[in-house]
């Protein structure tokens, strides 16, 4: 063994000097990276702290030389020391002794918890290792070991480096070093012997004290003191009493809307095996003197309830299986799977429909036989296709900038929201697109049609294939649609009470940051379910059920006019996830065909009509005259509307009535023609303004409402926006497409405001295009003058061109701004087609929230610290990652993995907590200091017990440990016994009730003069570590070197 | 007269948003750095399209005709030797056109809020103009900037200590500016760019941003640390 051999003493003989060479460059190398580093001298540091080798920042710096072609690694470590504590730097101090070897006899820093293992042995603050710097070599004969150390020894002496220098040998693993420190006239040499098996008369300090005396050979008698430090180590590995109480739930218990004790809507949490594999008890004695206490082969004192220092670290198992992270982890996974809902599912429902939504105009070719499938009957295309003729007409084809692809496109899209604007009087473009009058449809029963489409899916599947069981599904389905149960479905305007305690939670704005969906939202348990369903009922086979049934339930809602719950009303809310948007969407289309249709209703039983579909709230007092009294012309339109209705925000077909007021009505607008026609459509009196021309009260029009957009629609309006280029042409034309608003508040304000002119709309409309000056008449008299503004006045600017074009034609009667009924059949076709993958890509925001919010509350009955602070790091990062588009799968995968690590500390938390019973403690101080020991226990790697084996935290893990051992001594396995049967175990066991130590650490240490008794006395120090296979002794041992 | 404010935004630098250039089809030239979002808002008629026309070609024009929805232009700038081009949205800004606007919030890096110095009601409503940026902006970190225009005009409503008296309180670049005079036109867009490529995170594409990494991976027992006891045992 290398300590044994005395390589000093052989070191010039085996010198090969046929590699002179090679080993000389091999030491000037070592000595300019020595150089490089500043390491010549003597540089004195403040005296080690207690504990600052943990509490310290430890730094390392490498550099790599080769000896012929073998590569070494040559490493400094070193504690990170204040600049202020190297000041003596410059100044050579003769007679003091490297800081090194003071350093080996502090005694501040013993066993540190997580340190360099030549630190653990040496007590060093800094020091350099030469290594191979592969990690599967090594120097293995004993010639090249010789070699490299005498390398230093040489290296050390050219430069006058006092920083002790290593060499790794042997292979890596075995962790053997030798080493040197020179200072003025000392030396310390650093020796070590590993052994697989200990021999006998090392296991005990008497033992160990006979080695080290005779290691350092002292002349002197008697011997001065010897140090020791002890440190026995105790390793709990069974926990006795204490199962792991929680169990993955049971799945096929199904429980009053719980599923396995678990309630829909709410997440598992917790691991599903204890996450706390071991304890590690340190027992220690950290100054006891040669003399005071015996420790032989018959005998031992050191009993480990007598320590004076107990400190414990615990073991976590790796990656422990939690439930919250699986669940997540498994949703997620369904994003990568391709298959469509209708390949899992076997062909369905969605084949027949979806085609025909998808088709329009194979769906056109349908209109004149009684369709199930309710199909607005102006095609898009029919429209487009005019429209774009009409501007063909205009401009000829060659002068045209876009060219035909984009037009068309951009067409397409814009027939969606904005209205063409041409010369041509558009309401008459209308109405003879709607001349060739569909043939009525008649619609089917809705519930008919829900209802044989739960009967083909059925029919299809067979009842007993469903992938969700009825139960489950009904309650799901109940679950997420309360309204259901009732008898009358959701009637108010609002389904999501905002008034609810939890939107004022920090929590539930987190979907604004996430991009997911109110926590009380449809959307947001909607993921809730389908993450279930995925787990425990059918994986993917469930969750395309679930999302098949769902549609279904979407397309029910729209047709019978039953507000969709759970989503708050308005616009799509751009903040949330697509899909929310698109359910929003559905709503608010459902809410607009409701509110038509019931204004139809009423009209025809002569009740008040409730100003379908218009802003109902904001109706003034001024207009129910108005209404009452086009109460009669709706009623009887009604009727011979069919469904033609869809292309009119609220339709009459009262020919004489559009002849009336359109044709009627002049370029120029103005008093003598229009002043004998109705008004209509006043929504209530302007404050202050009055017509110009004859003075009366200027009415504000009820307006259509703007058209609500997803932000896919948007992104699609914009990009067309932009496709339209930077030129004037282009500008134009984009002008135009959004004057579709315009025009119709134009309209509106016409009906209500007979024989007004533009000056009037614009005073209401864009007010700072009004200008007013006041003007001295010929009579003296200080008059009001007013006038549009220089850019309303420019010649046929598209707001003249568009007041001239404007017909007085109340919203009501209008041609709708937004399509209700295709914007319906567009969401309802979206969500058929959507994947499962999709699904889960759609609703991965939610279900992070919802894990998020869920380790949240956990982590609140517990009060963790540092989980407090990784949660508001995951929130940080994840509103990140979820902002954008499409996420990167490995960015997901972090935050998922993330959130299964707190999971993790959390159930470590638990586990701890309950295996030191904190919740049992019955004194309030106790229980505190006990609760604060087990959360220093996940925080730092080793924590001191206060009071040792006589404090309460330490007669727990005593009553532990003597569990553990009483157990294993009931019934014995056979390696027990075996151990059981050494001497060794037997010494051990009259003293204490503990089971043997799994390891053994003893620190000697001493200051005597070296070689001879008149040499300088000066440090040494000795490090044992014995465990059940492994056998270590670390020497340092210095010598004087002045007269050697 | 470079008279700005530095904003004084706090906040987590976001990771980047959409860029305009996908969404608006503008195909990114070789040396352009990035192509930025930037909205103009503001009551009609304080000047948004005049800025606007000036920036881009340069020129005034008192027959321009109002706006009608939102309106695009394009310009490429150079800021500090870092080519940049920026898509512009300039809206109408009357009250019936404000439902269109909230959409072109989303994925903007800038936004230039502008008022009319003659005109003191649309000063006053700025606040409105904050209040719907705050409840339609995706992002926290976007750059705003406060612009009083029309400063050649004789019959001033508001005092320039007042605008920058509003654009400290709200965290925003502020500049007095003339579309007629030119005054102050150039330097507001090229502060706002600058400021939009000094703001970590605002404009990088997100695949140039790596972020921050989360896992606090515990040490293992390989390199030099011998992770203390566990491993001898
Ligand atoms: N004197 C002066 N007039 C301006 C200035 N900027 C714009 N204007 C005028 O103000 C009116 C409104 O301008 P415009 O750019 O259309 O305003 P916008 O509605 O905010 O886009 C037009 O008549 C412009 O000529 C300016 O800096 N000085
Ligand atoms: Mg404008």
């Amino acid at each position: 063994m290398a300590a044994d051999s005395e390589p000093e003493s052989e070191v010039f003989e085996i010198t090969d000097f046929t590699t002179a060479s090679e080993w000389e460059r091999f030491i000037s190398k070592v000595e300019e990276v020595l150089n490089d580093w500043k390491l010549i001298g003597n540089s004195l540091g403040k005296p080690l702290e207690k504990g600052i080798f943990t509490s310290g920042t430890w730094e390392e710096k490498s550099d790599e030389i080769s000896f012929a072609d073998f590569k070494f690694s040559v490493t400094h470590h070193y504690l990170v020391q204040d600049s202020t504590d190297k000041e003596g730097k410059d100044e050579v101090l003769e007679d003091v002794i490297p800081q090194s070897m003071q350093d080996l006899l502090c005694m501040n820093n013993d066993f540190p918890p997580r340190a360099h293992c030549l630190v653990r042995w040496y007590g060093l603050r800094e020091f350099v290792v030469i290594a191979p710097a592969a990690n599967h070599d090594a120097v293995l004969s004993e010639s090249k070991c010789n070699l490299l150390l005498s390398s230093v020894s040489i290296a050390l002496g050219n430069t006058g480096c006092q920083v002790p220098l290593f060499v790794q040998i042997h292979h890596k693993w075995r962790r053997m070093y030798v080493g040197e420190c020179q200072g003025h006239g000392v030396r310390t040499d650093f020796e070590m012997v590993h052994l697989r098996k200990v021999p006998n008369q090392y296991t005990h300090l008497s033992g160990l004290l006979d080695i080290f005396k005779s290691k350092i050979g002292c002349p002197l008698t008697p011997l001065p003191p010897v140090s020791i430090a002890i440190r026995f180590t105790y390793v709990l590995q069974d926990w006795q009493q204490y199962f792991w109480p929680q169990q993955p739930p049971d799945i096929d218990a199904l429980v009053g809307g719980e599923v396995g004790g678990l309630e829909f809507g709410k997440l598992p949490f917790g691991a599903c095996e204890d996450p706390i594999s071991e304890l590690h008890l340190a027992t220690t004695w950290p100054h006891l003197t040669e003399g005071i206490i015996v420790d032989n082969d018959v005998y031992s004192d050191l009993d480990p309830i007598q320590a004076p220092h107990w400190s414990v670290r615990v073991r976590k198992a790796e990656n422990p299986q939690c439930l919250l992270g699986d669940f997540v982890t498994e949703f997620f996974k369904i994003c990568r799977r391709k298959e469509s809902t209708d390949e899992i599912l076997g062909r369905s429902t969605f084949e027949e429909e979806g085609r025909e939504i998808a088709d329009i105009t194979h769906a056109l070719s349908k209109l004149t036989e009684p369709a199930p499938v309710p199909i607005h009957k102006l095609s898009v295309s029919n429209m487009v296709h005019s429209a774009k003729k009409k501007i063909r007409k205009h401009r000829g084809v060659e002068e045209s900038p876009l060219n035909n692809d984009v037009l068309n496109t951009i067409l397409l899209v814009l027939s969606n929201t904005f209205l063409v604007l041409d010369d041509i009087d558009i309401t008459h473009a209308l109405s003879k697109l709607t001349e060739p009058a569909p043939v009525p449809v008649h619609k089917l029963p809705v519930s008919n049609m829900v209802h044989s489409a739960k009967k083909k899916i059925r029919k299809h599947r067979g009842v007993e294939e469903s992938p969700l069981n009825n139960d489950v599904l009904n309650t799901i389905l109940l679950f997420l649609f309360p309204d259901a149960a009732s008898e009358k479905p959701l009637d108010g305007s609002s389904s999501t009470d905002n008034n609810n305690p939890v939107s004022e939670s920090e929590g539930y704005n987190l979907y604004n940051q996430f991009k997911s969906a109110p926590s009380d939202s449809l959307t947001y348990k909607l993921a809730l379910c389908l993450c279930m369903i995925n787990f425990y009922h059918g994986g993917l086979k469930g969750v395309a059920h679930l999302w098949q049934e769902f549609v279904l339930e979407m397309r029910f809602r729209w047709e019978n006019n039953f507000l969709i719950p759970g989503l708050a009303s308005g616009p799509p809310d751009l903040r949330c996830c697509l899909l929310h948007q698109k359910l929003q969407m559905l709503n608010c289309c459902i809410e607009r065909k409701k509110a038509r249709d019931e204004g139809r209703k009423t009209n025809t039983s002569d009740m008040y009509p409730g100003d379908a579909g218009r802003a109902g709230d904001q109706l003034g007092p001024d207009n129910l005259k108005d209404m009452d009294k086009e109460k009669g012309d709706v009623g009887k339109s009604w009727d011979s509307w069919s469904d033609s209705e869809e292309e009119f925000f609220e339709c009459l077909s009262d020919t004489e009535e559009l002849k009336g007021n359109g044709q009627e009505s002049s370029k120029k607008g103005g008093p003598k023609e229009m002043t004998s026609l109705k008004p209509e459509g006043r929504l209530y009196q302007h404050g202050k303004l009055t017509l110009l021309h004859n003075g009366e009260p200027l009415y504000i029009p009820v307006t259509q409402e703007p058209a609500p957009m997803t932000e896919d629609l948007l992104e699609e309006q914009s990009e067309v926006l932009a496709k339209l280029g930077t030129s004037a042409e282009g500008a134009h034309l984009r002008a135009r497409m959004q004057s579709a608003c315009l025009l119709s508040d134009m309209e509106s304000f016409k009906a209500a405001n007979p024989g007004c002119f533009l000056e009037d709309f614009v005073r209401w409309y864009s007010p700072r295009d009004y200008i007013e000056e006041e003007v001295i008449d010929e009579k003296g008299n200080m008059v009001l003058k007013g006038e549009l503004s220089a850019r309303m006045k420019i010649p046929s600017n598209m707001w003249v061109e568009a007041w001239e074009t404007a017909k007085p034609i109340p919203a009501r009667r209008q041609r709708r701004l937004f399509d209700d009924t295709r914007e319906a059949e567009k969401v309802l076709h979206y969500l058929a087609v959507q994947k499962p993958a999709d699904l889960a890509r759609h609703l991965l925001p939610c279900v992070i929230h919802a894990a998020v919010l869920k380790v949240k509350e956990e982590e609140n009955l517990e009060n963790i610290s540092s989980v407090k602070k990784i949660i508001k790091q995951i929130i940080t990062h994840s509103s990140k990652v979820l902002h954008f588009p499409n996420p990167e799968d490995k960015k997901l995968e972090e935050i998922i993995h993330q959130i299964t690590n707190v999971e993790a500390i959390i159930a470590r938390a638990r586990s701890l907590k309950a295996k030191f019973g904190t919740e049992k403690c019955e004194q309030e101080e106790e229980k505190e200091d006990l609760e604060r020991f087990v959360s220093c226990l996940l925080e730092q790697p080793e924590v001191l017990v206060v009071g040792a084996g006589r404090g309460h935290a330490g007669r727990i893990i005593h009553k532990l440990f003597v569990n553990a051992h009483r157990a294993a001594a009931m019934a014995p396995p056979e390696e027990e016994l075996k151990r059981m049967g050494s001497p060794e175990e037997r010494r051990q066991n009259s003293v204490s009730d503990f089971p043997p130590p799994a390891g053994r650490e003893l620190i000697l240490r001493t200051t005597v003069p070296r070689p001879a008794p008149y040499s300088r006395a000066l440090p040494q120090r000795m490090y044992s570590v014995l465990t059940k296979e492994d056998f270590r002794l670390a020497g340092a041992f210095s010598s004087d070197t002045s007269f050697f | 007269m470079r008279g700005h404010l530095s904003s004084v935004k706090g906040g987590e630098p976001d990771w980047g948003g959409q860029l305009g250039s996908e969404r608006s089809g503008v195909r990114m030239d070789e040396d352009v750095l990035t192509t930025l979002k930037i909205l103009i808002i503001g009551e009609s008629g304080v000047g948004k399209s005049s800025l606007l026309l000036r920036f881009t070609d340069d020129t005034f024009d008192p027959e321009l005709a109002a706006t009608i929805g939102v309106d695009f232009k394009v310009k490429t700038i150079s800021v500090d030797g870092n080519k940049a081009k920026l898509a512009i949205w300039d809206t109408a800004g009357q009250e019936r056109f404000r439902t269109l606007t909230p959409s072109y919030y989303r994925g903007a890096q800038g936004v230039i809020l502008v008022y009319d110095v003659t005109r003191r009601d649309t000063f006053v409503k700025l606040d409105n103009w904050l209040n719907e940026l705050e409840t339609y902006c995706t992002r926290n970190d976007i750059v705003n900037m406060l612009v009083g225009n029309k400063i050649d005009k004789e019959n001033r409503e508001v005092d320039r200590n007042e605008g920058l008296k509003f654009a400290r309180k709200h965290s925003m670049l502020f500049i007095e500016a003339s579309a007629k005079t030119c005054d102050g036109v150039q330097c507001a867009f090229e502060e706002l760019v600058e400021k939009i490529i000094q703001t970590p995170g605002l404009w990088e594409s997100e695949n140039q941003n790596k972020g921050v990494k989360l896992t606090h991976r515990e040490e293992g027992p390989g390199g030099g640390a011998c992770g203390g006891y566990c491993s001898m045992l």
